[in-house]
């Protein structure tokens, strides 16, 4: 795992524009940093994070089988009461998900371990199922990196295949895809899920989940007044379920992307879990609700809000010192404490791998750099290459 | 794992990805995605002309004939429409496309494929309405039925499906919107919170 300089392409800008990525800065500093990548071997790729992804995955769905039947740990995991049998018949029946992220730690030797799933709302997906991708295509063309460099992202590929499958599923030729206004970062990932679902074959429209609306037989509308059947939101499922049309849900029988069963999975309550049913595992990181914390024997621990985004109220506690802290709005359903393990440095930035899931196969990787050692939303993404 | 094989997408479809090129169609009849929120599903059948109708339906000739004539109608009244030649060209294919004049101007249109008939012998009366197909390879309705609203009916050689009865019918809005704003406020809690930091995205 190496970093190494590159030059940018002088047309990238140009290229961002053709292509409708319009976040590439965010106020005002770079997001999309090309300035250099990342080299994996293909070693490092397979072993060390494609395959424990998949492990993982299967894991997390031992905790959903484990959650959804026990009212305990559902009280545990923050979950509304009124959606506990909601989830339990979503998750019996198997709804299909889409896609997930999971977020890792690796230094290019030993295990990576892992930090946190983001298995409801993942975004940064058009960065690298096909910014990168072009990015790494057009230095080959032009002589710049090997031809015989690969890129661990076969994201659109899965994910065009992945959309018609559950188009199939529910038997539907058209879905809906939904995020909040006002977020160029949130509609362009929607916008690349359209495009996905376009590629497959089915007719899509957007509305904005402020503009949703609830019909008078009970299902949900968009702005023109047509049903939605089958919904991509990219709205965290703790939000619908804490809002004024989540009482709806219920009988608005809406094919929901992600399903309802994914609360279980976003939730930090997961890890803590995950370390309870497979203690020990080489890639989890130990990890304590609230209430076990006596059974933590590390100095150095994470503090996490159940519920968070993007590193907000994180902090970092050291023999009982928060000596790091990131503020944020969340808190409120409570916390949970990892065992600290530090990111990888290449010269002063901190580095984060993003493993992607499309439903249970991985699908590619991301790569975020950031100054601080918790990674927030002013991270920096980077491709990277298999060579 | 597969560790000969490209580790990569190996087919990405550039001019797909591309933004502000693709040409919308300047009409689209009421769109149809299930208006029936509590509505019935009931088999339809394509045919892609009278004797295509006829063959399957021998004794119901003149129907077929009347349903063809009221799915033409339809097809000039709700079919997408577009400025030039071109642009429908784009969307169906070459040679695909016909000039149309009626009283709201003059516009490009796909030419009918077929129809969709249901009911055929019913004696509440038949449904019937156009269908239009791509021959364009760049565009998604290729090799599909597509209804005069753009709505996918399914591969093209497919020819029986059910469908909704509201899909069929001259389409006025079945399910009125009695409230919106039920979702979002979370986003505007968290947002009033007013980190510094925040880049305005709500997922990870």
């Amino acid at each position: 795992m190496l970093r190494v300089n590159i030059n940018e392409r002088s047309n990238w800008r140009r290229k961002a524009e053709e292509y409708g990525f319009k976040f590439h800065t965010m106020h005002g500093e770079p997001y999309w940093d090309e300035s250099a990548y990342y080299q994996f071997t293909l070693k490092q790729i397979e072993q060390d994070l494609e395959t424990p992804t998949e492990d993982i995955h299967q894991m997390c769905l031992h905790v959903v089988d484990k959650v959804v039947n026990d009212q305990a740990l559902l009280e545990k995991f923050q979950i509304p009461d009124t959606f506990w049998e909601q989830i339990r018949d979503s998750w019996k029946q198997q709804a299909p998900s889409l896609y997930s992220r999971l977020d890792f730690t690796y230094h290019g030797t030993g295990p990576a371990k892992l930090y946190e799933n983001n298995a409801d709302t993942p975004t940064s997906l058009y960065e690298s199922g096909f910014w990168q991708w072009l990015w790494l295509q057009e230095h080959v063309d032009a002589g710049n990196i090997a031809k015989q460099a690969d890129q661990f992202n076969s994201l659109q590929e899965k994910l065009v295949h992945r959309l018609a499958a559950i188009a199939k599923h529910y038997d539907v030729t058209h879905m809906h895809f939904a995020c909040c206004q006002d977020t160029d970062e949130d509609r362009g990932t929607v916008q690349y899920l359209q495009d996905c679902a376009r590629e497959s074959g089915l007719l899509n429209d957007f509305v904005f989940m402020e503009d949703i609306g609830l019909s008078e037989c009970g299902s949900f509308s968009d702005l023109a007044n047509n049903k939605i059947q089958t919904l991509f939101k990219l709205y965290p499922w703790e939000f619908i379920q804490r809002e004024e049309f989540g009482s709806a849900i219920e009988t608005a029988n809406v094919n929901w992307l992600e399903p309802i069963w994914k609360t279980v999975l976003s939730n930090k309550a997961l890890m803590p879990m995950l370390w309870k049913m497979f203690p020990n595992h080489p890639n989890l990181l130990p990890s304590y609700f609230e209430d076990e914390l006596s059974l933590a024997t590390e100095s150095k621990l994470v503090k996490k809000p159940i519920y968070s985004r993007e590193g907000a109220n994180v902090s970092v506690i050291e023999n009982g010192k928060t000596v790091l802290q990131a503020s944020g709005p969340y808190g409120e359903e409570g916390f949970i404490y990892q065992a600290y393990s530090a990111l990888p440095q290449f010269t002063d930035n901190h580095t984060l791998i993003g493993s992607w899931l499309v439903d249970d196969k991985a699908a590619g990787i991301s790569v975020r750099e950031d100054k601080s050692s918790i990674t927030q939303d002013m991270s920096r993404y980077l491709p990277h290459i298999i060579l | 794992m597969q560790s000969n094989k490209s580790k990569r997408s190996i087919n990405i479809n550039l001019k797909g990805m591309r933004k502000g090129f693709s040409v919308k169609p300047l009409a689209l009849g009421i769109a149809a995605i299930c208006l029936t929120a509590c509505g019935d599903q009931q088999k339809a059948t394509v045919y892609t002309d009278v004797s295509d109708c006829t063959n399957d339906n021998p004794d119901a000739a003149t129907q077929c004939e009347a349903a063809y004539q009221q799915a033409l109608q339809e097809a000039e009244r709700t079919g997408p429409k577009y400025n030039s030649q071109s642009d429908c060209e784009a969307e169906f294919g070459y040679n695909q496309c016909n000039q149309v004049q009626n009283s709201s101007g003059s516009f490009f249109m796909p030419f009918m494929a077929g129809y969709m008939l249901s009911n055929l012998l019913s004696p509440r009366g038949y449904y019937s309405q156009p269908m239009f197909t791509s021959y364009s390879r760049y565009s998604p309705y290729r090799n599909r039925w597509i209804g005069a609203d753009g709505y996918d009916f399914g591969d093209y050689r497919r020819r029986t499906m059910n469908v909704s009865e509201s899909a069929l019918k001259p389409k006025p809005t079945v399910s009125r919107t009695i409230k919106r704003g039920g979702f979002g406020s979370s986003v505007r809690a968290k947002s009033s919170w007013g980190s510094s930091s925040k880049k305005g995205g709500w997922g990870g």
